[in-house]
Formats: C-alpha cells, sequence, structure tokens
C-alpha cells in the first residue's frame, strides 16, 4: 500500500512511467478512443467570468445558440469541471484563484483563454496590475481572439478543441505536472517567494504517472519548506513525525 | 448438467441481477428526457440522445480524482447501493423480485439509506457548502417525509395490504376505477408533491441550489464520485417514478402499459419544476407542513370514514 501511494513530503526514487501507445493492447487503444469521443461530447464548463465577457455566454448557453446540443453545459464547482473558460483580463490577484481552482480540476481539464487580454494583455498590457499572457502560468488549450468576441467564435473555438479531445490531442494539461516546477517559478515570480498552493502537484504527478524530468526542480525544492511546516503542525497527516508525537518521546 | 434444486431461486437470482440494470437503463432515458423538456420549454434544442451516457462514462474515464478519506469511499457504495436495493424490492412487470417478501415499510426505509450515506461522505470533505447542503438535505427530507408517509398510509389502508405485488394485483384486477388516482385522489396528490419534494427539484431545490451553495452536497465530488452520483440520479428518477406509478396508478402487467405511466409521471415532475425558483428552506418546511400534509391528513379521514 505505502508503495504505491506516495506520502506527502516523503522521498521517493523519481521515475517517469512514459505511457507508450504502441505497447498498449488493442483493448486498451479502443476504450481510450471511446473515453476521448465521450470527454469530447460533454463538457462541464467554470466560468471565470471576474474581467469582462460574461455577457457573451448566456447566448451562447441560453436558447441563442444552445451549446448543450454538443454536450458543454455549466458548471459551478472547480471539482466537477472539464473545462476552465477564462473571459476576459486577469488581475494579478485573481490569477491566484484562477490557479488554486484550476489545480483543483481533476484530469484531463481544459483552459480556454477569451480575448485579447488573455493573449497579450489587450488594452491593459501598460497596466502594473495585470496578466499580460495567461499560458505563462496555466497550460492553454485555445485562445479567442479579440475585444470582445462573440458567441459564434465561442462556439467555433470549442468546437475546435471538442475535434483536439476526440482525436487526443487535447494534452495541455500533462505539461503542467511535466514542467511544474517551469509554471510554478513564473507563478513565484509574479507573487512573490512565498507563493504556494494546497494542492501537491509533485505527489499528484509521482501517483498519476506524469512525473518528468521537469517536474521537480529549483522552485518546487522551496515546496518542502512548507510541507514540512505542515507536517510538524499537523499531527494527523504523518503521525509519527508530528509535533504531538516528538513530545511524548 | 447440474440439477437446479429450486427454480424459482433461479428466476429470482435473474431477477436481482436484471432488475437494477433495467433501472438503469430506464432512468438514464428519464434523464434524457427531462433535460430534453427543460430545453423545450427554454426554447432550446437540447442534448443529443446518447448525452446522459457521454456524462457518465467521461466522468468514469476521469485520468485523476480526489478521496477525502475512507468514509467518502464507502459513501458513495451506500450510495448506489441503497438504490440498487430499492429497485429490488420495486415490483416492474414481469419481474417482482424480492417484493413478495418485503414490503412497503421495507422499500421506504431502504430509500433512506442513499441520504444517509450522502451525509456521511460529505462530512468527511469539510467542505463548508456541503455541510450547509447536507443540513439542507436532510432539513428536506424532514419535510417532505410527513405528508408521504400519510399519503403512503392511507394508501396501505385503502388497499388492506403493504404488499407491493398485491397493490399491484388489486389495481390490475379491478381496472382504472380501483386505481389509486381514483380511489383516493387527495392522497395522490399530496403523494405527488411529496415526491416532487423527494427528487430535490424546484422549488424544493433547496439543498442543490447551484447559485447560492454551489451543488451543496455534490460540490466535492469530481471524477468518479461525480459519476456514481449521475447513476444515482438515474435511479433515483426511476424509483419515485416507479413507486408513485404502483401505488397511484395502477401498475402494469406489461411494460408497454407501464413505461408510459412511469414517463408521465417524471414529466409532470420535470414541467413543474421549470416553472418556479427556488423556495427557502424555512418555507418549504412551512409549505411541506402546511399544504401536502393537510391534503393527506384530510385524504386519509375520507379513506377512514369511507373504511
Amino acid at each position: 500500500m505505502n508503495d504505491q501511494v506516495p506520502v506527502v513530503g516523503e522521498e521517493r526514487p523519481e521515475t517517469c512511467r512514459a505511457p507508450d501507445a504502441e505497447e498498449r493492447s488493442l483493448w486498451r487503444r479502443v476504450m481510450d478512443q471511446f473515453a476521448d469521443h465521450c470527454r469530447s461530447r460533454s463538457l462541464f464548463v467554470l466560468h471565470y467570468c471576474t474581467g469582462c465577457g460574461a455577457v457573451e455566454l448566456p447566448p451562447t448557453i441560453t436558447s441563442r445558440f444552445d451549446m448543450e446540443r454538443v454536450g458543454v453545459s455549466p458548471m459551478v464547482t472547480p471539482r466537477q469541471a472539464d473545462l476552465l473558460l477564462i473571459t476576459g483580463y486577469l488581475s494579478v490577484k485573481t490569477l491566484k484563484r484562477v490557479i488554486l481552482s484550476y489545480e483543483q480540476m481533476q484530469s484531463p481539464k481544459y483552459v480556454l483563454g477569451f480575448g485579447s487580454c488573455t493573449i497579450n494583455g489587450g488594452m491593459y498590457w501598460n497596466s502594473y496590475a495585470t496578466v499580460k499572457r495567461l499560458d505563462q502560468y496555466i497550460p492553454v488549450d485555445g485562445f479567442i481572439a479579440g475585444c470582445m468576441p462573440r458567441p459564434e467564435a465561442v462556439q467555433q473555438v470549442i468546437l475546435d478543441l471538442m475535434r483536439r479531445i476526440d482525436s487526443g490531442q487535447a494534452n495541455a494539461w500533462r505539461d503542467y505536472y511535466l514542467d511544474y516546477d517551469t509554471y510554478l517559478g513564473r507563478q513565484a515570480a509574479l507573487f512573490g517567494e512565498e507563493w504556494h498552493t494546497p494542492t501537491d502537484v509533485v505527489a499528484e504527478a509521482r501517483h498519476y504517472g506524469y512525473f518528468g524530468p521537469g517536474t521537480t526542480g529549483v522552485h518546487t525544492a522551496r515546496l518542502k519548506n512548507y510541507t514540512e511546516w505542515a507536517l510538524n503542525q499537523i499531527p494527523e497527516l504523518l503521525p509519527e513525525r508530528g509535533r504531538n508525537e516528538k513530545a511524548r518521546t | 448438467m447440474v440439477e437446479i434444486a429450486n427454480p424459482g431461486m433461479l428466476e429470482l437470482v435473474v431477477d436481482l441481477v436484471l432488475m437494477p440494470i433495467v433501472a438503469f437503463v430506464v432512468g438514464l432515458a428519464l434523464v434524457l428526457m427531462a433535460r430534453r423538456v427543460r430545453a423545450k420549454i427554454e426554447r432550446r434544442v437540447g442534448p443529443p440522445f446518447l448525452q446522459p451516457v457521454y456524462d457518465i462514462v467521461k466522468l468514469y474515464s476521469k485520468r485523476t480524482q480526489i478521496s477525502h478519506g475512507w468514509m467518502h469511499d464507502v459513501a458513495i457504495m451506500l450510495l448506489l447501493g441503497g438504490f440498487i436495493t430499492a429497485e429490488i424490492f420495486l415490483p416492474v412487470p414481469g419481474m417482482s423480485g424480492l417484493a413478495e417478501h418485503g414490503d412497503l415499510l421495507t422499500l421506504i426505509y431502504i430509500m433512506m439509506v442513499p441520504m444517509l450515506g450522502m451525509a456521511l461522505g460529505v462530512g468527511d470533505c469539510a467542505n463548508p457548502n456541503g455541510s450547509i447542503g447536507i443540513s439542507r438535505a436532510l432539513t428536506a427530507m424532514l419535510a417532505y417525509d410527513v405528508p408521504y408517509i400519510i399519503a403512503v398510509v392511507g394508501a396501505c389502508m385503502v388497499y388492506g395490504t403493504s404488499n407491493l405485488v398485491e397493490i399491484v394485483q388489486i389495481q390490475q384486477a379491478g381496472g382504472p376505477a380501483t386505481w389509486g388516482i381514483v380511489t383516493m385522489p387527495l392522497l395522490a396528490i399530496a403523494g405527488l408533491i411529496s415526491m416532487h419534494g423527494m427528487l430535490g427539484k424546484e422549488p424544493f431545490e433547496i439543498y442543490i441550489a447551484p447559485a447560492e451553495i454551489a451543488t451543496g452536497p455534490m460540490v466535492e465530488m469530481s471524477g468518479k464520485y461525480m459519476g456514481a452520483l449521475f447513476v444515482m440520479q438515474c435511479f433515483q428518477l426511476y424509483t419515485v417514478g416507479v413507486l408513485y406509478t404502483t401505488l397511484f396508478l395502477g401498475g402494469g402487467e406489461m411494460w408497454l402499459t407501464f413505461l408510459p405511466k412511469v414517463f408521465a409521471v417524471i414529466l409532470v415532475f420535470v414541467a413543474i419544476t421549470n416553472l418556479f425558483g427556488r423556495l427557502r428552506t424555512e418555507d418549504v418546511i412551512a409549505w411541506m407542513w402546511k399544504w401536502p400534509t393537510g391534503i393527506a391528513l384530510l385524504g386519509l379521514l375520507l379513506v377512514m370514514i369511507d373504511v
């Protein structure tokens, strides 16, 4: 049991299980294609509408264009959602919440940047408080240019994303596991060296087999302090290392 | 050849396997109907034919999922297991399963297990939205169970039995004039309202409330856990539809006459749902304990005078 499930903060040999398409059985490949087809036809969308762009989404999902025809339906929590739709600009503060929401979503997960602001800052390119390029901080599957893009454009990019999911090409979410050190470094450059999230992405990458050479590095080494702190402060996480046990012995 | 000692036993085993599967397939169709009807009311086209299947397969094929402890895992089994057990006690045309051995009271007891399982599992998630949701769900149960139990007890008094198989036989033998909706219309109305509350649809949607508490008990459910809840929704629609059909609409001796009644009952629920917004928790209790309970008590009085 302990051999399979990595415990927070535990040192384990860093191995990468490379999923090789050729090695897998025919049954597995057929089932994967079936699953990919179902994933493409059922996208639960979490709308992150703190910028602009919230106005373009009601026509997209209600009677004017009705995206439920292709299985797109709105969801209200990141845990249940597959697709994170970032509409409009992100300030430094809201980007933190986007990253927290993104890490709570379950893979395979997809992100669409909506509007010019997520591509290059748009009309806020000169602002000190807004994020210029979204894809530097989380992996993005597609962008919609425009200020604002019309509902037709939203439909077009979602249909395009569906085609790529169906053919197994929409794998940007793996980059977050494989290059976590780079993403964390850029996030820390923006938010400060204290930046860390409750989700242990490195342990998830190890557990689900997406551990790569870029998963750990200079920036993730810093996270060890926070896990050490948590393990010492919360005895339930690892009882033999907890503060209470130390006091008793 | 293995000699089968008891042919009835083999039939029972086949029933026990087939009944939940039939319930699931019919439940998928009910979910599709509910979503299509909602779309039509909102002047949309609605989801494609296989949408419920796509949703469930996608949720079960998620690559990662979050478990919040062993009670969270056990709760999902309680939730699904409770409904699968309930299907075995519900007689349908050609299959009676364990319905002859357990009665209506057993079924009512079993139908409370999923809600209990949900409460235990959501407690392990430690999400405040989930805790609010589950406290509201149990409050809603307190509200709708009063008229529901009165309606069910009144129905048992009219039929003179609490055995669901016998209830169906009585109604089938006497024709539509002996259907529960004719012999005890007030109890049928109270039963309809309380079962609408049981489904957790608007205006009694207090514990889902996506815009207020982010789907309440489901807030921390991801991947396969959410998939289990989607499967549970199929079972829930089927169970409520079949139970109402059995008690008040004559049940059925063949699927061709039985299924349209089940779909009609769910259609009434779905149509009502889309007309209303959401009541507040205290308003749900006040309304449920005033109107459906009053109607049910009046119906019970009429039944007792007749008896």
